[in-house]
């Protein structure tokens, strides 16, 4: 018993020394779970809101009905107004630009209520959805929970929308002369006068429609004919794969940060096999050994990525070549920003052991706040903050307007530029640690 | 010759090298004889440009050693304690990265090679994986890496580390050859034994300090200490001790009489003479000559081992 208690001790010990195994085994489950407690609301904090962009052209009370419903929706942030381009001026959005927005990625869907939102009676009332399905799950969010919102308000709009349903069938002058029937009738055998009766089907209560207590849960689905809801994909209905080819940047960046940081990292292999010694001691800078890392590490990147998309392209049918070029612009910025962390996790750490733990916990989490696992609008409006400071970020983003919107240089250059001055300040640090020895 | 003026290095509070002054002159075989933490590798590590010094300076040639002179480099052989060699490459391949760095053509380049390898006889194996390589052998590349670009001077920080004693020999007999080449050596070592059969000059360290040099005789001149005759532990030798206390200081253990001979007996000849004519036989007899390892002890008090 004694021997397992020393032997016990013995890996305690060791384990407690190791301090990757100690950084994977807690910080990193401990930093994912806080990430996923976020998304999925176990922390009890404010979970993130998916944006929207709402315009409402009609004048209808119902029509503000609905706006005021999406307004205070738990889970979707309206967006209505923006900051022209002298940045400067706050203007509403109106159809053609939200759909602009959608369009070049700037937000996922937009609830368009037409002028003729409620006043065609020839048909149910009119709202336009446009929405970029670049993040699949994100987008039913968003769409559900719009649908939600809207339908749940149905029965409130109910006798207003059956007597437009009526008329369209029976014609106004029909539809008249049959309520005020009904309020004859009503009047002769209730005692109810029959202009109050026949005023309360005909006339719009304001009061009651934004009344909370009103019954919303049942004939939801019934009355659901009554709305016209045209949803367009703007973006991407032409994409082979949309699965794939929406994630395949997340993963790939993923991998690739992985496979660069160990090839970063493995100067710390040569210092401790003591090749570093021995090039050290040949007429080589240390300079020249730490380029040689990141140009190897670079084209391995390059490499890599390529390879990727190559094997997406041959076996999933994700289209890469027509936004070859920009793609390659991407591949290049991508790898370098990925290049530069791993150069930063070396610079930073004394053991390759050190390196290992501390780049799969920062990779994870760049994976998770970053936008490789789920999309980033479930986090938290501050954990959304924190991700746009992530490289995977800006390389999933630009990696989805190549390949999923087929944007042209200008649609990836804020991207690009991005990631290049990620890698440019991060090797600029880790070349003044590296400089005073620290390797 | 390299000059060694004045270096001091310190890791946080330990001082690790403590104003070490040294000079190696050209063709000389020179040994740093010290025990493990003494500073042999950090002084090593200066002179390579692995490390820098808090202060002081390393020429070699009148040139001074910096991290922007790396051209001096080139007359530099290091000899890593490590085996510092890429083990999943075959010994050919690392001896063409290695000499990749020094501007060979190409065939002048596969010539030094054929030629350290034969140098180190591995030639029959430069194909195999260094990784499949007994210790020995892994050694001896280490050394050829180490020779590609005839240095003018070998700098071994413990070539011999965890080498079996026939490899080891091996070594010893290869930098005996390349020394009397003409290549200057500057070995490192705690091994005692290997300073004194290679080593036509050294120095030893201790806690940062250089704390005696010179040739071995030099050195063990220090201790002004005679040979000790040894004889074995018998009931006839012991019976013959009031003899023995005539010739000269007699001191025992469990197994041998320890005799410092008086003046008289400044001459082996003498001694064994003496011996013999007292009826102790030259088989019982042995002479015990002072070692680096006395004069280590009689310096610092402790062992080179401790």
């Amino acid at each position: 018993m004694k021997n397992i208690y020393h032997l016990i001790i013995k890996d305690i010990i060791r384990f407690l020394n190791d301090k990757r195994a100690v950084i994977l085994t807690f910080l990193v489950p401990i930093m994912l779970i806080i990430i996923f407690g976020n998304i999925f609301g176990g922390s009890g904090g404010v979970r993130g809101k998916a944006s929207l962009i709402l315009v409402n052209e009609s004048n209808s009370i119902v029509a503000k009905l609905l706006e005021a419903k999406l307004d205070s929706s738990k889970s979707l942030q309206t967006v209505k107004t923006y900051t022209a381009e002298n940045g400067k001026d706050t203007l509403k959005f109106d159809e053609e630009t939200a759909k602009e927005w959608v369009r070049t990625g700037r937000i996922s869907a937009a609830v368009v209520m037409p002028k003729d939102f409620f006043t065609d009676t020839s048909s149910a009332i009119k709202i336009k959805f446009y929405y970029d399905p670049k993040n699949e799950i994100e987008s039913n969010i968003i769409q559900g929970n719009m649908q939600q919102t809207i339908f749940t308000q149905i029965p409130r709009m109910m006798p207003i929308l059956m007597q437009r349903k009526a008329a369209n069938y029976l014609g106004n002058d029909s539809t008249k002369r049959f309520l005020k029937g009904m309020g004859n009738i009503v009047h002769k055998y209730f005692g109810v006068s029959s202009d109050s009766f026949y005023n309360r089907l005909t006339n719009v209560d304001s009061a009651s429609l934004f009344s909370s207590s009103a019954d919303t849960s049942r004939e939801s689905n019934f009355m659901s004919n009554l709305i016209k809801f045209d949803s367009e994909q703007l973006v991407g209905k032409k994409i082979t794969n949309p699965g794939l080819t929406r994630s395949v940047g997340g993963w790939a960046m993923m991998f690739l940060l992985f496979s660069l940081t160990g090839a970063a990292t493995s100067i710390f292999e040569e210092k401790n096999e003591g090749t570093l010694k021995r090039l050290l001691c040949m007429p080589i800078t240390r300079s020249d050994i730490l380029w040689s890392k990141y140009i190897y590490s670079m084209l391995l990147g390059m490499v890599q990525l390529l390879v990727m998309f190559l094997f997406a392209w041959a076996f999933f049918g994700v289209e890469i070549f027509a936004n070859f070029g920009n793609l390659l612009i991407l591949i290049i910025a991508s790898a370098a920003a990925a290049v530069s962390f791993g150069m930063l996790i070396t610079s930073i750490t004394k053991t390759y052991s050190q390196a290992n733990g501390i780049s799969t916990l920062l990779i994870l989490v760049m994976s998770a706040l970053g936008g490789s696992w789920f999309p980033t609008s479930f986090l938290p409006d501050w954990m959304q903050v924190i991700s746009k400071g992530t490289l995977t970020f800006w390389s999933m983003e630009g990696f989805l307007q190549v390949l999923w919107r087929h944007s042209n240089f200008a649609g990836i250059a804020p991207n690009v530029l991005v990631l290049l001055s990620i890698a440019f300040l991060i090797n600029f640090y880790a070349l003044i640690r590296f400089r005073r020895g620290i390797i | 010759m390299l000059r060694i003026s004045h270096i001091i290095k310190n890791f946080g509070n330990v001082n690790a090298l403590q104003n070490v002054s040294l000079t190696i002159n050209k063709g000389e075989f020179f040994g740093l004889l010290g025990p493990n933490g003494a500073g042999k590798s950090t002084l090593m590590n200066i002179i390579i440009g692995y490390l820098e010094a808090d202060s002081g300076q390393i020429s070699f040639n009148d040139q001074v050693i910096s991290s922007s002179n790396i051209n001096l480099r080139k007359k530099f052989g290091y000899v890593p304690q490590e085996i510092s060699l890429y083990l999943e490459l075959s010994a050919h391949q690392n001896l063409r990265i290695f000499g990749k760095f020094y501007n060979f053509g190409a065939k002048e380049l596969e010539n030094k090679i054929e030629e350290v390898l034969e140098l180190v006889q591995l030639k029959d194996r430069k194909k195999d994986l260094v990784k499949e390589f007994s210790g020995g052998m892994k050694r001896r590349l280490n050394l050829a890496a180490s020779l590609l670009h005839d240095p003018e001077i070998l700098l071994c920080d413990e070539p011999t580390v965890g080498v079996d004693p026939q490899s080891r020999n091996a070594i010893f007999d290869m930098l005996n050859i390349l020394n009397k080449a003409g290549k200057t050596i500057l070995y490192t070592t705690h091994y005692m034994e290997e300073a004194e059969r290679l080593c036509s000059r050294l120095a030893i360290i201790d806690n940062g300090n250089i704390i005696a040099q010179g040739t071995l005789i030099e050195l063990i001149n220090l201790l002004n200490q005679k040979d000790t005759i040894k004889i074995q532990k018998t009931a006839f030798t012991q019976n013959k001790l009031a003899l023995l206390k005539d010739m000269g200081q007699i001191s025992e253990n469990d197994f041998y009489l320890e005799l410092i001979p008086k003046e008289s007996y400044n001459q082996n000849s003498k001694i064994f003479g003496k011996l013999e004519e007292i009826g102790i036989r030259n088989e019982f007899v042995q002479i015990s000559r002072a070692t680096l390892e006395d004069v280590f002890l009689n310096l610092t008090g402790r062992s080179l081992r401790d």
